[in-house]
């Protein structure tokens, strides 16, 4: 066709495509979905503290610093559930954290080829089991064979008035802190070993390589090339790791005993902020009951909060040295 | 040896004829941010002709290209001083209707970016922003377009078919007869051969040789062949000046200026 | 010089027995935790196929000491994540295209992004305490919708990160030969760029269901429970999470196997989900 074309065509022509109306009302409601969020975190934050303010106007310090949990009189103190959140998942970072390094190093230095892919998929996908079903197990599975082979032993060789028996008290049916602590240590495990891993791969090929061409042993590059360099993003997944756990509900309230007051050992029972607002909310006998577990949300807000956005800073740092 | 005397004049811009000039550059300046990366470029590009900017990397030539359909105006932080006359027009007007502008000086890029969706519906996208076509009218244009790039007869029997599946030179050439479909008074190529293998390179190059007939065609290239071979006139950029501008065989045989003949002859760039 | 002289056989020895420790912890360890994961879904897995049959999928939940199945909760949790996926799409969707076209390098799309991760990882049961105030107690009743709005928190930050970053990946050529047409940038996000990350959009909201379907916790004050079989979303709607977790820490039996052949159900449904996502996210790299 070499005929020369006709460019000028005002009357077939639209004046505008879509009009420049359409335009700005999409990019409103894509504007107005961004700030929905803001505000629903926002009002989150806020009616965690309307609701809770009463119980810990109340209270004052007392709220965080006794353990007289008692809904008949009205008093509330929060220091076993709160103390109880903190050691759960300290303890469970403890456990858990050696253990997905480890895989994560297995999986990025020592595993062989074709069973790299099968584990990583595993462990990527048990990271998705939900958490209710690791809450079951540990009770009905995990707790009896605790008892029996963990702690009722340790008991009975614990001669009495002794140190050990100081130790070990509490009834011996399974559940307790550390019962809890364990099964929450499982239940980050995958999380934490699969993201661990995601960051040891983003370490060069040519770094890992360089350092073994020195001759150093696989330990050593781990320790002294892969782990410096990946630093940040590291402490960043644990700190990740640890938010999960503070959080964590139903793997908790089915194994930790539901005792309010402080916890006189790791094998007595227990509990945690999100196992005593699960447990006691929808029966709460009054307005005053209601405020103090919104003040424990409250309060596992914040520490949360504190945790994420700690992650956060250190993840930041280590985006940039990429 | 330079058998090319040069005389040594800084800049040469050879003037067009203003009935023959379809956009003339006047005075403009583009700044990245800060940084000035165009400094008062005044040109002329004749009606359907082909005009080709060369020049080594980061001379300016992509950015002025792209300040010819405002491009630039996706991106907060750039912004272009001066004036640019679309027949006596100043397309750099606030006022400006982006949209229209774009829909009639269209622009080819240098890495193939068909759409997802059929081959069909990649060429038809551009019409049917602006024309409402009946089903025959727009299976003329599509083929229409399709013909004009050299595309028609390896796609004709597959028009619904993803134009994601095609070879880089056919997207290229695709997107070629996407931009024309919309029947463009202007047709903008940045580099649009770099990514592609020879053969298919000289094939797009044959395409737009044709196309100058109802286009006034103006190609961005770092081949100094291509230049030569495609164009009519050229224009030398360096470090954000345009420094020699005229018919191309002037420019390649007997450049006026030192700069440019350095250029050519391969003394740098 | 020749190798011998580089460091003591003492010192060499060290290095490898060091080396040998590390790799047999790494080893053990990793067959430690495989272990413990196996024995989870081993016991998962003969306790739940023992408390499945036909019934579970057909009869209600029963009361205690009868028999019955686990279709109202089923069904109950059907709804409620459907109905969460879409309120979350809709707003993820936009909040993400909004981040990656619109927001650039803005302080508030910086503070969007932030607040969304902690929204991300915020505890669940904490959503369900907001989703009370909001939607339960102002109406003085439970429901499945508020059931469904506190699902859709937790999904909405998922769907939003996952939009944000497969938009973002997209190249800038596409968006700019879109606009090169004449067309404006919301025209060619809606029409191109939504349909060129489609597949990884999909595989977000995949990862969201799959999130929300396993959370009990967000459930426990909002959509409550329903013993009997109801399509009712405006009261308590029974749901398999809170069902599970009513039954397994009861004392009847007959409600324990139900507990157990929910969780199977539940996991298969996670895990089947997530498979899905990822075969898609694993089809698109193909292509």
């Amino acid at each position: 066709m070499s005929a020369a074309v006709d460019h000028v065509r005002a009357s077939s022509r639209r004046s505008r495509p879509r009009g420049a109306l359409v335009a700005q009302v999409f990019e409103g409601l894509c504007f107005s979905a961004a700030t929905a969020l803001l505000v629903t975190l926002g009002g989150l934050i806020v009616s965690l503290f309307i609701g809770g303010w009463p119980a810990i106007q109340k209270a004052g310090l007392s709220f965080f610093t006794t353990s007289n949990w008692n809904p008949v009189t009205d008093v509330y103190g929060a220091a076993g559930p709160i103390v109880g959140t903190l050691v759960t998942s300290a303890l469970a970072l403890v456990f858990s954290l050696p253990i997905a390094g480890g895989v994560a190093f297995f999986l990025t230095e020592l595993c062989p080829a074709p069973l790299r892919r099968p584990i990583g998929t595993a462990v990527e996908l048990l990271a998705g089991i939900p958490s209710i079903v690791y809450g079951m197990w540990g009770l009905f599975v995990f707790a009896p064979l605790f008892s029996r082979y963990v702690h009722m032993p340790l008991m009975m060789k614990a001669a009495p008035g002794s140190l050990l028996e100081k130790l070990v008290a509490g009834v011996p049916n399974g559940t307790g802190i550390l019962s809890a602590s364990i099964i929450l240590a499982i239940m980050i495990l995958p999380f934490m070993a699969a993201t661990l891993r995601e960051l040891l791969q983003t370490v060069p090929a040519a770094v890992r390589e360089s350092a073994y061409g020195l001759g150093a042993t696989t330990a050593e590059v781990v320790m002294s090339v892969t782990l410096p360099y990946v630093r940040a993003g590291a402490i960043g997944a644990v700190m990740l790791g640890l938010g999960r756990a503070l959080g964590e509900t139903m793997a908790v309230t089915f194994i930790i005993g539901n005792a309010h007051g402080l916890p006189d050992s790791i094998f007595a029972s227990g509990s945690t902020i999100a196992s005593t607002i699960a447990n006691e909310f929808t029966e709460a006998t009054s307005a005053e009951h209601t405020s103090a577990l919104v003040a424990l949300g409250l309060v596992l807000f914040v520490i949360t909060f504190a945790v994420l956005a700690l992650a956060r800073l250190m993840l930041g740092r280590a985006e940039q040295r990429l | 040896m330079n058998t090319m005397t040069a005389p040594d004049f800084e800049t040469s811009i050879a003037p067009i004829p203003a009935s023959q000039m379809k956009l003339e550059v006047k005075n403009l300046d583009f700044f990245y941010g800060k940084t000035q990366s165009l400094k008062s470029i005044s040109l002329g590009f004749a009606r359907n002709q082909v005009t080709a900017l060369i020049g080594p990397s980061g001379c300016g030539k992509s950015t002025l290209l792209r300040t010819l359909n405002r491009m630039y105006a996706l991106y907060p932080g750039q912004r272009a001083e001066g004036e640019i006359l679309m027949d006596g027009e100043n397309i750099l007007a606030p006022r400006m209707d982006l949209a229209k502008l774009r829909s009639r000086i269209g622009m080819v890029f240098q890495k193939p970016t068909p759409f997802p969706m059929s081959i069909y519906d990649n060429v038809a996208f551009g019409v049917r922003l602006y024309e409402k076509l009946s089903k025959p009218d727009m299976d003329a244009r599509v083929e229409e377009s399709l013909r004009r790039a050299a595309l028609w007869d390896e796609v004709k029997d597959k028009l619904k078919e993803s134009g994601l599946g095609l070879s880089g030179g056919q997207q290229q050439r695709l997107c070629v007869a996407r931009g024309v479909a919309v029947r463009p008074e202007v047709l903008l190529l940045d580099e649009p051969t770099s990514a592609l293998d020879p053969i298919s390179s000289a094939r797009l190059e044959e395409t737009v040789s044709q196309l100058k007939v109802d286009h006034t065609i103006i190609i961005v290239t770092h081949n100094l062949g291509q230049a030569a071979r495609i164009s009519d006139y050229t224009g030398f950029m360096y470090l954000g000046e345009m420094v020699e501008f005229g018919p191309t065989d002037q420019v390649f045989t007997r450049p006026s200026t030192r700069r440019t003949s350095d250029y050519i002859t391969g003394r740098f760039g | 010089m020749s190798l011998s002289t580089k460091g003591t056989g003492a010192r060499i020895a060290r290095r490898r027995a060091a080396d040998l420790v590390f790799t047999g912890f790494c080893v053990t360890v990793t067959v430690v935790a495989l272990t413990a994961l196996a024995a989870i879904l081993w016991s998962l897995l003969t306790k739940g196929l023992g408390g499945l049959n036909l019934e579970v999928f057909t009869k209600s939940t029963p009361a205690p000491g009868s028999a019955g199945g686990l279709a109202n909760a089923l069904v109950g949790s059907i709804m409620m994540c459907g109905l969460a996926m879409v309120i979350a799409n809709v707003i993820g969707v936009l909040a993400g295209t909004w981040l990656a076209e619109y927001a650039g390098k803005s302080r508030y799309g910086a503070v969007v992004r932030f607040l969304n991760d902690v929204l991300l990882s915020a505890p669940s049961i904490l959503v369900g305490l907001f989703v009370y105030e909001m939607l339960v107690a102002p109406f003085h009743g439970f429901s499945g919708f508020a059931g469904a709005v506190a699902l859709s928190l937790l999904a909405v930050p998922v769907i939003t990160r996952t939009t944000e970053d497969v938009l973002v990946l997209q190249p800038a050529t596409l968006r700019e030969a879109g606009v090169a047409l004449g067309a404006p940038l919301s025209f060619i996000i809606r029409t191109v760029l939504w349909r060129s990350a489609r597949s990884g959009m999909l595989t977000g909201g995949l990862l969201a269901f799959a999130r929300i379907s396993g959370e009990t916790a967000p459930l426990l004050f909002t959509a409550l429970n329903n013993q009997f079989f109801s399509l009712d979303l405006t009261h308590p709607t029974a749901n398999l999470p809170v069902v599970i977790f009513q039954f397994a820490l009861s004392a009847y039996d007959d409600w324990r196997r139900l507990a157990w052949a929910g969780a199977l159900i539940i996991a298969a449904a996670v895990l089947g989900v997530t498979v899905l996502a990822r075969t898609i996210a694993k089809e698109q790299r193909r292509s």
